[in-house]
C-alpha cells in the first residue's frame, strides 16, 4: 500500500486553475522529488496534501485513509510533517524553544495540567528539552540551540526546520525547497542527510526543490509539474531528459539540436549543470 | 498574510539567492560568544542584588502595613495599594490574550464585572463563603470568556475586536442591569471575608492572589499551552503544522484570561464592599488595554508595574502625589487645575493615551523593555544597559 496517494486533485483560485487532476503515488521508504518551473503548482500541491488548502475535487489518502478534509494539526498527528518554502519556524524564540514547540503532540501531559503547575510537568519538560537536544545533535545544530531564530542565516534555518519537523515524529516528510539558500556542497550534504534520515528513521520523503542535481541524486521517483499538471513522471534520469520537461524549463528550442546533457535552470539562480557539485 | 508564494501560479518574487548571497548565508554560524547562563555575579554582586530585592520586598510587603516603616500610611492609601494589586491581576488577565496569544479584547470590563457580581451575589444573597465565591467567579469567568471566544473567533482582525467591544457593551447595559442579581443602580453589597476586613489584611489577601496568578501565568508560559500560544500568535500556519490545534489553544487563552479576570472581579467586589455597575464601563476596558500595552507585552513584571501605575492614576493618587511633590517645591498645590487648566479627574484620561503613544513609538516593549536591564541584573546576570534593546515586541504584533 502506498503511503501517500494523491488522486486526481484539482484546485481553482477564482479563474486560475492551480492544479488539474494531479495524480501522485508515494511508496513506503521512497524519496520522491517534485520539480517544475516557478508557478507550476508544486507548493499548492503540498498545501493540498498537508491540509492548508482543500482541493476543489479529488482525494488525498494517507496509508489508505482519506484525509482530504482533515485539519492540518490532525494530519500532523497522523505522521505528516512538512517544512515551508519560507522558513516555517517561530522566529522570535530560540531554536531549542522551537524544538520544544514542535514536540507538542509528544508532550505527555494536558495543557491545563501544565497551567496548574503539576509537578509531573516539570519532569516531562526536562524530557522534552533533552529529546530536542538529541534531535538538534543529530542535525549537527547543537551549537545554535540557544540562538534566536531571527538571528540565524537562511541556510542554517533550513536545517533547523528539518530538525523541528523531525521532532513532530513524522512518518512522511514533505520538504518544500529544503535546499534553497544552499550552495552545491551544502546541497550535497543535505542529500546525505536525507538518505540517512530515511535509513535511520524509516522515513518516506517527498521534496520540492530547484536543485536538480540534489533531486536526481536522492530521489527514487520524480514528478515534473507544469501549469498545474503532471508533465512527466518516472525515474530521475528519464524525467530530466524528457523533451517536454526540457521544453518547460527552456521554452521552445530555436534549433532542433538537442544537447546530450540537457541544461536545466533551477529557480531564478541561472542555469544549473546536471553534474553533481558543479557551481550553481 | 501574504499568500503570494503559496499560490504557486504566481512566479516567486524573491527567487533563489545569488552565489554571493549563498556564500554569505552559509558563513559559519557565530558560536554563542558568552554563554549567558554560565556567568555568576561575585559576592558583592549578590549582596547588591539582595539589597535591591529586600528593598522591593519591603516596599511591597511592609510599607502598606506600617510595619518597619518610617512613613505612616493611611487606610485609604492601603486601599489604593490593594486596588493596584487587583489591577495587576486584571492586567495579567488581559495580557494572556494580548501578550501571549496576540488577540485583543475590548470587552474586559465584562470579564471582570461578571466575576465581581457573581462573587457579590453568592456571598450576599446566598450566604456562601468568600473562598467558594471567588472559585465560582473564576470558573464563571472561564466559561463566559470561552463562549465569547467561540463566537468571536469566527471573525478576525478588526471585526473580532468589534465583537469583544459589543460583548462588553452588552454586559454593561443588559447583564449588569438585572436588578435581582446585581442590585441595579443601588449596587450590591459584598462583605470582605472574615479576618480580612482591615485594609492591611485585605491587601495581603490580594497580594496572595496576585502571587497565585503570577505562578499560574509563569507555568502557562513554561509548558505546552503557553508554547502553543506563542507559536500560533506568530504564525498560525507553522503552529498547525506542529500539530497545534490553533482554535482550541486560542480558546484556552480566553479561558485562562477569564479565570484571572474572575479572580480580579471577585477581589474588586469585596474591595469596594459595595459594587455598582457603573464601575464596569467601557473606560475600564480601555484602561486595561492601556496598562497592558504600556506595561509591556510579554513582560510579566512590566504588566504588573504598568497596571499598578494605572490603578494609582485612576484613583487620583497619582495627581495627589505629583501635586504634593511640586507643592513642596513652592508651586501651587492645585497644579493641574490652575496651571495646566486640567481638572484633576481628567488627568488619567490624558496621561494614559500619552503614555500609550510614547510606548508605541519609542518603546514597543513598554515598561518591561525599559526596565529589562534592571530585571535581568536582578535575575543574577551581568548588568547590560542595552538589554531589551532587541525589539522583541513589534507594534503590529497584536492582530486586530
Amino acid at each position: 500500500m502506498s503511503v501517500l496517494e494523491v488522486d486526481k486533485v484539482s484546485i481553482r483560485f477564482g479563474g486560475v486553475q492551480a492544479l488539474r487532476e494531479v495524480d501522485l503515488r508515494v511508496g513506503e521508504w521512497e524519496i520522491v522529488g517534485i520539480i517544475g518551473p516557478n508557478g507550476a503548482g508544486k507548493t499548492t500541491l503540498f498545501n493540498c496534501i498537508t491540509g492548508f488548502y482543500e482541493p476543489t475535487s479529488g482525494a488525498v489518502r494517507f496509508r489508505g485513509r482519506d484525509i482530504t478534509a482533515m485539519p492540518v494539526h490532525r494530519r500532523t498527528a497522523l505522521g505528516l510533517g512538512r517544512t515551508f518554502q519560507n522558513v516555517g519556524l517561530v522566529k522570535n524564540t530560540t531554536v531549542a524553544a522551537n524544538l520544544a514547540t514542535a514536540q507538542h503532540l509528544q508532550t505527555e501531559y494536558d495543557a491545563w495540567t501544565g497551567f496548574l503547575g503539576s509537578p509531573a510537568t516539570f519532569a516531562e519538560e526536562r524530557r522534552i528539552s533533552e529529546r530536542g537536544a538529541l534531535i538538534l545533535d543529530l542535525m549537527d545544530l547543537s551549537d545554535v540551540a540557544d540562538e534566536r531564530v531571527a538571528d540565524l542565516p537562511y541556510g542554517v534555518l533550513k536545517r533547523v526546520e528539518i530538525a523541528a519537523v523531525l521532532a513532530t515524529d513524522p512518518d512522511l516528510l514533505l520538504l518544500d525547497e529544503p535546499g534553497s539558500g544552499m550552495g552545491p556542497e551544502e546541497a550535497h550534504a543535505l542529500g546525505d542527510t536525507l538518505l540517512r534520515l530515511r535509513k535511520e528513521f524509516g522515513l518516506t520523503i517527498v521534496m520540492i526543490d530547484h536543485h536538480v542535481p540534489l533531486v536526481t541524486r536522492v530521489s527514487d521517483y520524480v514528478y515534473c509539474l507544469n501549469f498545474g499538471e503532471v508533465l512527466a513522471a518516472g525515474r530521475p534520469d528519464d524525467v530530466r531528459r524528457h523533451p517536454e520537461v526540457v521544453r518547460a524549463y527552456l521554452g521552445e528550442p530555436d534549433q532542433p539540436a538537442e544537447p546530450a546533457e540537457p541544461v536545466i535552470p533551477g529557480g531564478t539562480a541561472g542555469p544549473l549543470s546536471t553534474q553533481e557539485g558543479a557551481p550553481a | 498574510m501574504s499568500t503570494t508564494e503559496e499560490t504557486a501560479t504566481i512566479p516567486r518574487a524573491t527567487g533563489a539567492p545569488t552565489d554571493a548571497e549563498t556564500t554569505a548565508v552559509l558563513a559559519p554560524v557565530p558560536a554563542a560568544a558568552t554563554p549567558e547562563g554560565r556567568w555568576r555575579p561575585g559576592r558583592a554582586g549578590w549582596l547588591a542584588r539582595g539589597a535591591v530585592w529586600l528593598a522591593v520586598a519591603w516596599l511591597v510587603l511592609a510599607l502598606p502595613a506600617n510595619q518597619l516603616s518610617p512613613i505612616t500610611i493611611g487606610p485609604a492609601d492601603v486601599d489604593i495599594a490593594s486596588r493596584a494589586v487587583i489591577f495587576a491581576i486584571g492586567g495579567l488577565s488581559l495580557h494572556v490574550l494580548l501578550g501571549w496569544c496576540g488577540q485583543i479584547s475590548l470587552g474586559h470590563q465584562a470579564f471582570v464585572g461578571l466575576g465581581a457580581f457573581t462573587s457579590a451575589y453568592l456571598v450576599t444573597d446566598l450566604g456562601m463563603s468568600f473562598w467558594f465565591a471567588i472559585a465560582v467567579a473564576a470558573g464563571f469567568g472561564a466559561v463566559q470568556a470561552t463562549l465569547l471566544g467561540m463566537v468571536s473567533l469566527r471573525l478576525t482582525g478588526l471585526y473580532f475586536a468589534l465583537v469583544t467591544l459589543a460583548y462588553g457593551a452588552f454586559a454593561e447595559n443588559t447583564l449588569f442591569g438585572i436588578t435581582s442579581l446585581t442590585g441595579g443602580e443601588g449596587g450590591k453589597p459584598a462583605a470582605r471575608p472574615p479576618g480580612f476586613e482591615s485594609p492591611e489584611n485585605y491587601y495581603y489577601l490580594c497580594l496572595a492572589f496576585l502571587a497565585l496568578v503570577i505562578w499560574l501565568d509563569w507555568r502557562l508560559t513554561r509548558t505546552k499551552g503557553g508554547r502553543a500560544m506563542a507559536a500560533l500568535r506568530e504564525n498560525p500556519r507553522v503552529a498547525s503544522a506542529y500539530g497545534i490545534n490553533v482554535r482550541a489553544y486560542t480558546l484556552m487563552a480566553f479561558a485562562v484570561s477569564g479565570i484571572f479576570a474572575g479572580i480580579a472581579g471577585s477581589l474588586t467586589a469585596h474591595h469596594d464592599e459595595i459594587i455598582v455597575k457603573s464601575s464596569f464601563d467601557f473606560r475600564l476596558a480601555l484602561t486595561f488595554v492601556l496598562m497592558t500595552v504600556v506595561g509591556g507585552l510579554r513582560s510579566r513584571v512590566g504588566v504588573v508595574i504598568g497596571s499598578a501605575f494605572f490603578a494609582i492614576l485612576e484613583e487620583g493618587a497619582f495627581v495627589a502625589m505629583v501635586e504634593g511633590l511640586i507643592g513642596g517645591l513652592g508651586f501651587t498645590p492645585t497644579f493641574f487645575e490652575s496651571v495646566i487648566g486640567l481638572p484633576a479627574e481628567f488627568v488619567g484620561l490624558v496621561v494614559g493615551p500619552i503614555l500609550l503613544l510614547l510606548t508605541l513609538t519609542l518603546y514597543p516593549g513598554g515598561i518591561g523593555q525599559q526596565i529589562a536591564p534592571i530585571t535581568r541584573w536582578l535575575g543574577g546576570r551581568r548588568f547590560d544597559r542595552h538589554a531589551g534593546a532587541v525589539r522583541e515586541v513589534e507594534v503590529d504584533d497584536v492582530r486586530a
